[in-house]
């Protein structure tokens, strides 16, 4: 038994209830409900077609052409590939990933979402893994009716459908976290819940399975590819791993990122995923990448070519005003992205934010640090133009016109005469995901 | 119930009910499906995180307890070590690296002297691949000397023995061990092939195949089916399956391998498919098996009668199996691409009890869920230990319950 447990253990059992009950409530949002005075305005377009999606996570990509792909994920049933043309300013549904895997009248667990970061190929492609919805608690792991596994897939613009490479070869796994690398035309993933390291080479036609790199606790959420085509991740307490496509191996680094204290409890800590590298930027400028760690918005950078395994340095905590050192700081959102204008942009939640689980709606700051300078800047609250509620922001990217984009949810709201169409309900406000961006001034 | 008890437990039970799948959350329902918390443990294999045998070269897929009661460990991968755990000191002190092996599969077996012997392979299970100009693996010895004192070796290549090449060109692919005759028995791969090794002789021997054919299949399928463990009963027979499934008899004294009237349990039709892949005697000398289909069964080698009792997982594959102290079996099922399970079967009830998967929870220390255990052994107090057999490996200790069940009650008047 832990310290910590036994100290709970003698604390007196009122105490500890009421102490419990303003944790949860903390945690549940309630500071931060109303609307702070300084607000920044940003722009939103539904996903027109597709009101029943639920979910989103990481899977955004601003593609050259200035297209803007999103992958939509909906338990119980088949995700999607949206892409937004801001030429035309429409949106579009490119395709339905169970069925273009194969498997529609199969009946097995579906495609339900694709859960990482796309990539664009130098054929212009874009490529990716899929993921699976609902977990039944590993009841379905292994079994006939259960989930098949992921495939590699690639959507392409000039025949606007998903072309599909086939299963990735690992049964019940999925593409948690996903990158792709145009140098090598590799398609790499993080499998969930095994904590395998796989790529698919495009050219090539093959899956490869690298084996296990962590536990399904520590499977970090972004992986980097620099511009050697080196890939770089965390596992177990944030210790970063790097794969070599040119000697196919994989080294455990000795340099770890910055991470809060373990043993902090905020009452679901034993069985809640930490996974320390949360979201990664490659910048071209100074050959590092830059990110956020999951626990506690600590902002780092890794320079992959310093010192002998490399270099982090902490730079900052990017988080919603007021939970600078606070214990009770909402995980780190997947809204982030380097601008052109060479500030990082970070959608930080001022509670925990997960669609349909989350409890309480509230606001999400915009929060910038400028690379060069150093300087950390809270552009207020996101508010949108027509002034309904956005929140979340769960995958954030860059269009080539320094439009910053990310994936969040809206209200909406009843309109007479048409029916109500949601993805979910957070703190009983119906949501919609969208398409949310920012121009940077 | 107090009102605020009552109003934090709905809170609270709503957060974790509902707490996200996309964040990796895992509710208090998803515990239940694990091996019991307070049964279970692990070890790092070395003194982690730097002088622990490295991920790639630490798949367990073999373990054997000495008479003195140490166990001891083979790993595969880029490379293959020996470890070994002392339970008075409860860590993995690993040995140092067999120089040249990759793979040892089931393949360590420990003489009355204390001596520990290793059959190498290259890989197995692999459609019989890569054994072109492949010279065979060895058998090893190595000799224990105050193990408990000596300092991790982790580049440090064991000093061992080399005893020859049982079968020229093939691996050796499972061993088991006469303790009091000094005799070691293996089958190799791909062709499987019986072999003897006389300890005091320092002699090989032959004594045939127990797969002439591949397994009926697809083109590009190459696999014998060959049993993946040997058993030795108290006369000093050796048993293991062959093709069709057939139950197959080393006679100690003739020296003949014979095919018996016998099949390894499976559904009909699928006795080609299904060998034997573990083996446990029990103290009257009674054999249990499980199989690659997945069906436990007892064998009585003198009587030769089977029972075929089940099958305890609707997975393939019963990779390990040993009795406890509380005459329970223990078992562990599934095949690599499922999550390997942990269950016991109590002979004198004819019960299976489900255990659960394989995870340890010591958050905020360590945690880790093995999905592939392809190693089983009983330490001589009773602790149940598992291998898992992936790029990044652990070594788990189980603790059955020590008191024997007593039989149920009625509780029916009258019956």
């Amino acid at each position: 038994m832990s310290r910590c447990s036994r100290r709970v253990e003698e604390t007196d059992v009122k105490k500890q209830t009421v102490l419990l009950v303003l944790l949860v409530l903390s945690v549940a949002g309630l500071f931060g409900a109303n609307l702070p005075s300084r607000t920044v305005t940003v722009e939103y377009r539904e996903f027109t077609g597709l009101e029943t999606m639920d979910g989103n996570w990481s899977a955004l990509y601003a593609a050259s052409d200035g297209k803007v792909y999103v992958g939509l994920c909906n338990h119980g049933g088949d995700g999607h590939l949206a892409y937004y043309d801001p030429k035309t300013d429409r949106m579009h549904d490119g395709g339905n990933l169970t069925e273009a895997a194969g498997e529609a009248l199969r009946r097995l667990g579906p495609q339900s979402k694709i859960h990482a970061k796309f990539g664009e190929g130098k054929d212009g492609r874009i490529y990716f893994g899929t993921q699976r919805g609902w977990w039944f608690n590993w009841a379905r792991l292994g079994t006939k009716e259960g989930y098949p596994g992921f495939h590699w897939m690639a959507f392409d613009p000039k025949t606007n459908r998903i072309e599909d490479f086939g299963l990735g070869g690992l049964r019940d796994q999925s593409i948690n976290t996903g990158a792709y690398d145009p140098l090598f035309n590799r398609i790499y993933g993080m499998a969930s819940p095994r904590g395998h390291f796989v790529y698919y080479d495009v050219a090539k036609r093959k899956s490869v399975d690298k084996g296990r790199v962590s536990n399904w606790d520590s499977i970090c959420r972004t992986l980097g590819i620099d511009r050697e085509g080196n890939v770089y991740g965390s596992f177990g307490i944030g210790q970063v791993f790097k794969y070599d496509p040119r000697t196919d191996e994989i080294r455990e680094l000795s340099v770890h990122i910055p991470l809060r204290q373990k043993g902090i409890s905020l009452g679901r800590d034993y069985g809640k995923s930490e996974t320390a590298w949360r979201v990664v930027a490659w910048d071209d400028k100074t050959s590092r990448f830059y990110g956020l760690d999951e626990s506690a918005g600590l902002l780092f950078s890794f320079d992959p070519k310093a010192g002998k395994e490399g270099e982090v340095r902490q730079l900052g905590q990017m988080c919603a005003p007021g939970f600078e050192n606070r214990r009770d700081i909402p995980f780190t959102n997947l809204g982030f992205a380097l601008g052109r204008d060479r500030k990082l942009y970070y959608a930080a939640s001022d509670h925990e934010f997960d669609h349909f689980n989350t409890p309480k709606w509230g606001n999400v700051y915009l929060i910038t640090y400028n690379i060069d300078t150093g300087k950390m800047e809270n552009l207020g609250a996101m508010v949108s133009k027509d002034g309904r509620r956005v929140y979340g922001m769960t995958a954030g990217d860059t269009g080539p016109d320094g439009t910053v984009y990310f994936v969040g949810v809206v209200e909406v709201k009843p309109q007479p005469g048409r029916p109500m169409v949601s993805g979910g309900k957070i703190d009983n406000i119906d949501y919609r995901l969208a398409l949310v961006f920012y121009k940077p001034k | 119930m107090n009102r605020r008890i009552f109003a934090f437990t709905v809170v609270l039970s709503f957060l974790l009910a509902s707490a996200g799948m996309g964040q990796g959350f895992r509710t208090t329902e998803y515990s239940s499906r694990m091996v019991s918390q307070v049964r279970i443990d692990l070890r790092d294999l070395g003194y982690p995180p730097i002088d622990v045998i490295p991920s790639d070269e630490c798949a367990i897929r073999a373990l054997a307890v000495s008479p003195g009661g140490a166990l001891y460990g083979a790993t595969s991968g880029t490379r293959s070590h020996l470890f070994v755990l002392f339970p008075e000191n409860g860590y993995v002190q690993p040995l140092g690296f067999l120089q040249g092996v990759t793979t040892v599969h089931r393949s360590l077996v420990i003489s009355k002297a204390g001596y520990v012997y290793i059959g190498t392979a290259k890989q197995v299970d692999n459609n019989g691949q890569g054994y072109e100009g492949y010279a065979g693996g060895h058998l090893l010895k190595y000799i224990p000397k105050n193990d408990e004192s000596k300092p991790i070796r982790i580049d440090t290549p064991l000093d061992v023995t080399d005893l020859g090449i049982p079968i020229r060109g093939e691996a050796v692919y499972t061993l088991a061990i006469d303790r009091e005759r000094d005799s070691i028995y293996g089958l190799s791969y791909p062709h499987g092939q019986f072999f003897s090794y006389d300890i005091a002789a320092a002699k090989f021997a032959v004594h045939g195949k127990v797969a002439e054919n591949i397994m009926p299949g697809e083109k590009f399928e190459n696999e014998k089916n060959i049993s993946r463990a040997l058993a030795v009963d108290d006369a000093g027979n050796v048993f293991c399956s062959g093709e069709n499934g057939s139950i197959y008899r080393f006679d100690a004294e003739k020296r003949r391998l014979e095919k018996l009237k016998l099949t390894a349990p499976t559904v009909l039709g699928r006795e080609p498919y299904n060998r034997v892949d573990a083996w446990a005697k029990d103290p009257s000398g009674i054999f249990y098996g499980g199989t690659s289909d997945g069906y436990l069964f007892r064998l009585n080698p003198k009587t030769l009668e089977m029972d075929n009792l089940g099958k305890p997982l609707n997975q393939y594959r019963i990779r390990g199996l040993v009795i406890a102290p509380n005459d329970k079996l223990y078992g562990i099922g599934g095949d690599d691409d499922e999550p390997a399970r942990l269950f016991s079967y109590d002979p004198a009830r004819g019960v299976y009890a489900m255990l659960g998967l394989i995870e340890v929870n010591r958050r905020p220390y360590y945690a880790w869920q093995a999905w592939v255990i392809d190693a089983l052994a009983i330490g001589n107090d009773g602790t149940v230990y598992l291998g898992e057999t992936e790029r990044k490996s652990k070594l788990y200790l189980y603790y059955p319950e020590m008191e024997r069940r007593k039989p149920a009650v009625s509780k029916t008047k009258g019956q």
